[in-house]
């Protein structure tokens, strides 16, 4: 009985350790499509670039001989932070700019083309292969009895933390700063804004930095979780963030954590009394199923329709 | 010429920052452990050279644009649209004419791998000419289009497996079933809209592939399933030997000696017959009542509504019809590899097809022809950059889509349009 | 084909032949088919640098027949699709010999046209039992078979570790699936009792949950089957959740990148391998040869598509020319003795032995053979 409890316990934080990643990528995609109403497709690659980032910083650290972790960590999450904006922005730039104003499926077509063009620059950059590191902050906390222990390892407190505190100051950043403000402004009337002298363009710059920086907290936290990265992560990791805004009603940020959540709980009790193999497809059902009682999503703005 | 060079430096600096990590620091792994190691002179070059360039394009942007402007942006129809509607009917008659004519001449002419490659093509045709109708003509994004083709292709491999079917009877079975799926996928889809459309029909592709993936005792899983028969053509094979009973070989009934280019010439014309088909017949469909009646819902659906036009047959009708001829595409694709499995139906297959129907400028069909053959033929033609090739794939999708957002060839209706107040 | 080309191309030929024996510069075109691109890449790789290896120890002996081979790349990504795009082009660009493709599933329908153009496939990769037992003449290989693999490993847990309660996990793809279906049933047959057969997701990330519900069914055996990446990171995870039992892979897994993703994990990991060819003193010049490149021979299938090559030259060497028909006739007779031991092909082409090894894996990279 105590067992059946234990294992449903260790099954529920392995759910909400995978949720909580989800959801952290997830608020590109719903900031994102918030403002300009476009899926970015690209963005699970930004994730990708990030875990290789702070894999190159954390090997250059550990070379020139620094072993204290929290410098390590502190140096790999700048950098990454910095490079992964610095392709957003780029990204931004280049593939959705210019097309700012066309059909909206012309964006989603170049931002599949970005995510191919960036998978294979990391391929080419990197190689195909896993590269790895060896696990940097490991132990945890055991309890249960003797014939199965649920454990919470720091790592995944971690990631519990990191996630919550990203969320709270974004939650805070958007509801309270000028920058913040512009942005719900942008979200709520674009035309509208760019006329009471809000520079949309910087907006919008300012969304893709911000949502490829909680990306690259992702690539961090994860990278340093799993130990493991290749270039193909970023694309399935993107896929299953996207399920989760949209889950939480995309354009909303709570609605991505929710999302993020209720995903990662649905794989995992999936994975634990069902089967591993099915678990995408249940995720998907749960999906499909949501979306039938509440087509916006769980947070989700039903969206008025306008002449 | 100040705030250029302020920007100018910015980019040079992002361009910096988004190259020097992953091209110049290679992470190696050694043993248990991962090191760093410095890239090669040449990547350091080419480093070098993308900030300067970058630099220097940003500093005389105004220049350059203002050499662009010089240069005539690509116009596929001069002349052709100011044709009168009748004479237009006519001269589009007249082409498709020639090219079928050509199409039917051509596998003759040229080697047995372009035949191979141009059977390729003419599936992305069928498929985008079907995609087309959901997306290009009634404006519902869907992301799992592949779901239909898987559909149509397990269909005529399980039937060829368990009940000996021929490709014949399979292909209206395999548009059928497909078609059904499409209907039953309708059904709940209906009360959403844009994006949310587009993740369910996402998922409902990716549930179908992982079904496929798991039903092992049905479908052979990952293992797939193998050795489904060749068409045949009115009992004829075209193998070096006869693999049905009952069945003659063509080069013996033709009293010619064996090769194999006819196999794939058959297969080539047989899918240009399907194309040609699913052209004609989009192509009533869309001058009747029901297709008039998908674009007037893509355009407004709110005015459609007040119009007392029933939403849900619309939509239904457009995604069985778009799944049929996935099904179609899916069984001929099943004949034509005689192997299939569920790593062929992945989502990036959907979204190239999405890509070819994108390109072709929505809802015309000669741009889907061309964006097929482009989306196809490059790749094949990238083949000699070997590891460089999906890159420049990606690149290009992005290119093509900022080079050209209307697609190549644009649908062009006679319409009025109101002065615009946007 | 117009009969006007077919005459030109004729003539082509006659003329090139006529050239040939004159100069005797006549190059023999071997197509090398398998992922340059895609996931897969680093196999492709193994492939290549072993068939690359050969064409030119084989070219620098004096060639076969006095011609020199000449290896040229085809990518086919693993993608069965593009597989019979390639095989087409093989076709077209007029090569008799292939050796791959690598993925089974890319295998399969390429040597479909193979069969029927009588183009002469020699796999140094493809493992999947399906692939020659179609009856087909024309298609070879230089590996052992899932389901030779399979029994070995069966055998092994059954008879000298007899576990309690065994788990079978596994990718879901066509290699990983069979092989892990065959373990399960020698093990059934054997009477070992397996609480749990599972597939994961290949290229997933997280196997928490998986961790968790064998520790619940108290299994004390694990038997992965599939590639390094997966059972790297459950290496790696169930020694973070203290989940501690023997676990054991086939050959997909035995390369040193699961090392760097499993770290320390790996000690002890139980592998079955074909026999380390590059660790035959046998071979010692040739692996130098591949060191002196900078290229690594251990990869599962270096040596194996080395093989594959002097197979071809050595049928060429033997029918005094490359008529493919024949050569297939030959190579079901004779003897080849190649850096992967001294081989013969079966009715079916595939090896008449082949043999695997249980090996215990060590975390530097290194293994010992388990006894």
């Amino acid at each position: 009985m105590l067992e059946a409890f234990l294992y449903f316990i260790q099954q529920i934080l392995n759910g909400l350790t995978i949720g909580s990643t989800y959801a952290l990528i997830a608020i590109g995609y719903t900031m994102v499509y918030g403002i300009i109403g476009m899926i970015n497709f690209a963005h699970g690659e930004v994730y990708m670039i990030g875990t290789y980032v702070s894999f190159v910083v954390i090997a250059g650290l550990t070379m020139l001989g620094i072993e204290y972790v929290p410098i390590i960590i502190l140096a790999a999450l700048t950098i990454a932070i910095i490079v992964s904006s610095s392709f957003g922005w780029a990204i931004e730039r280049t593939a959705y700019r210019p097309l700012r104003g066309a059909n909206r499926l012309i964006p989603l077509i170049s931002a599949i083309g970005m995510s191919i063009f960036l998978q294979n620059f990391v391929v080419n950059a990197q190689g195909a292969r896993d590269v790895a590191i060896p696990p940097m902050i490991s132990g945890g906390w055991t309890f249960g009895t003797e014939n199965f222990q649920a454990s919470l390892s720091y790592m995944q407190l971690i990631i519990f933390i990191a996630t919550f505190i990203c969320m709270s100051a974004l939650t805070l950043f958007i509801s309270k700063s000028r920058m913040g403000r512009a942005c719900r402004a942008v979200a709520e009337d674009i035309k509208m804004a760019n006329l009471l002298g809000i520079n949309t363009n910087r907006v919008i710059s300012a969304t893709f930095v911000i949502g490829a920086s909680l990306a690259a907290v992702a690539g961090l936290l994860l990278g340093l979780y799993y130990g493991v990265a290749n270039p193909h992560i970023g694309f399935i990791a993107g896929l299953k963030a996207f399920t989760a805004a949209v889950l939480g009603g995309i354009g909303s940020i709570p609605g991505a954590m929710l999302g993020g959540i209720i995903l990662g709980l649905t794989e995992s009790l999936t994975a634990a009394y069902i089967s591993s193999e099915w678990k995408d497809a249940v995720s998907f059902s749960l999906l499909v199923l949501i979306l039938l009682f509440k087509p916006t999503g769980l947070l989700g703005k039903q969206e008025v329709e306008k002449v | 010429m100040k705030s250029n060079f302020s920007h100018a430096v910015f980019t040079a600096i992002i361009t910096f920052i988004v190259s020097f990590p992953l091209l110049g620091l290679n992470l190696v792994t050694g043993g248990t452990s991962m090191s760093i190691e410095g890239a090669g002179p040449t990547t350091w070059m080419y480093i070098g050279a993308a900030v300067a360039i970058v630099f220097f394009f940003q500093l005389f942007r105004d220049q350059f644009t203002g050499l662009f402007r010089h240069i005539p942006k690509p116009s596929f129809n001069t002349g052709y649209q100011s044709l009168e509607p009748a004479k237009k009917a006519k001269v589009e008659n007249w082409f498709t004419f020639a090219i079928i004519l050509i199409a039917l001449v051509w596998p003759f002419m040229v080697s047995r791998g372009s035949i191979d490659l141009a059977t390729l093509v003419l599936i992305y045709v069928m498929l985008g000419l079907g995609l087309n109708i959901v997306v290009g003509l009634a404006g519902l994004l869907d992301l799992g289009y592949v779901a239909f083709y898987a559909v149509g292709a397990y269909s005529y491999a399980l039937l060829s497996l368990y009940y000996d079917i021929s490709f014949w009877l399979a292909l209206p079975i395999a548009g059928i079933m497909a078609a059904l799926f499409g209907f039953l996928l309708g059904f709940p889809v209906l009360r959403l809209r844009g994006d949310y459309l587009a993740i369910v029909t996402l998922g409902f592709g990716e549930i179908i592939r992982i079904f496929l993936l798991n039903a092992t005792s049905l479908t052979g899983g990952p293992n797939g399933i193998g050795g489904i028969d060749k068409p045949t053509l009115f009992g004829m094979e075209f193998g070096r030997r006869v693999k049905e009973e009952g069945n003659t070989l063509f080069h013996e009934v033709m009293g010619i000696s064996y090769d194999s280019t006819y196999k794939v010439i058959f297969l080539y014309l047989l899918a240009l017959i399907l194309v040609v088909i699913t052209v004609f017949v989009i192509r009533r469909l869309v001058r009747m009542p029901v297709g008039r009646a998908w674009e007037a819902l893509r355009e407004d659906e709110i005015a459609c509504r007040s119009l007392g036009m029933n939403r849900t047959v619309i939509k239904l009708s457009a995604f069985t019809i778009g799944a049929a001829f996935a099904g179609f595409a899916g069984c001929f694709f099943a004949a034509r590899q005689g192997f299939i499995s569920p790593e062929s139906f992945t989502f990036i297959e959907s979204a190239i097809i999405l890509a070819i129907v994108v390109l072709g400028g929505m809802g015309s069909q000669m741009g889907v022809i061309l964006a097929a053959i482009a989306m196809t033929v490059l790749p094949e033609l990238a083949r000699e950059f070997q590891e460089y090739r999906m890159l420049m794939f990606g690149l290009m999708m992005v290119l093509m889509m900022v080079w050209r957002p209307q697609g190549l060839l644009p649908s062009k209706r006679p319409h009025l349009e109101l002065a615009d107040d946007k | 084909m117009s009969s006007h080309k077919k005459f030109l191309k004729l003539g082509a030929a006659a003329l090139l032949a006529g050239a040939a024996s004159v100069a005797s510069a006549e190059t023999i075109k071997i197509a090398l088919a398998g992922p340059v691109t895609g996931p897969v890449a680093q196999y492709g790789d193994m492939q290549m640098i072993g068939s690359k290896m050969a064409i030119q120890k084989i070219n620098e002996a004096g060639g076969v027949n006095g011609a020199q081979l000449e290896g040229i790349v085809y990518d086919d990504a693993c993608d069965p699709k593009q597989a019979v795009a390639v095989a087409n082009k093989v076709v077209n660009d007029g090569i008799s010999f292939v050796v791959g493709h690598l993925c089974s599933s890319s295998t399969q329908p390429a040597s479909d046209v193979y069969e029927d153009e009588g183009i002469l496939m020699v796999t140094a990769a493809s493992t999947s039992p399906d692939i020659t037992t179609r009856g087909y003449q024309m298609v070879f290989r230089t590996i052992g078979l899932d389901s030779h693999q399979g029994p070995v490993a069966g055998n092994y847990i059954a008879d000298k570790i007899k576990p309690g309660n065994v788990a079978i996990i596994h990718d879901k793809q066509q290699y990983g699936e069979g092989i892990a279906t065959s373990v399960k049933t020698t093990l059934e047959e054997k009477g070992v009792n397996v609480v749990m057969f599972e597939g994961i997701t290949s290229g997933d990330k997280d196997f928490s949950s998986l961790i968790a519900k064998l520790q619940k069914a108290n299994v004390d055996f694990v038997y992965y089957g599939g590639y390094h990446p997966e059972l790297g990171l459950i290496l790696r995870q169930s020694a973070e959740k203290g989940f501690k039992a023997q676990f054991m892979g086939p050959e997909g897994v035995g390369n040193n990148d699961i090392n760097a993703i499993a770290g320390p994990a790996s000690e002890g990991l139980l592998v079955t391998l074909p026999p380390s060819f590059d660790k035959n003193p046998a071979n010692a010049d040739l692996v130098k040869s591949f060191v002196d490149v900078g290229q690594d021979a251990s990869g599962a299938f270096v040596l194996t598509a080395y093989s594959a090559v002097q197979v071809l030259a050595d049928a060429m060497v033997k029918t005094g020319g490359t008529d493919t028909d024949a050569m297939q006739k030959a190579m079901r007779e004779m003897n080849f003795s190649t850096p992967t031991g001294d081989i013969q092909f079966d009715e079916k082409g595939d090896l008449k032995q082949f043999d695997f090894v249980v090996y215990n894996w060590h975390q530097d990279g290194s293994k010992t053979e388990a006894k």
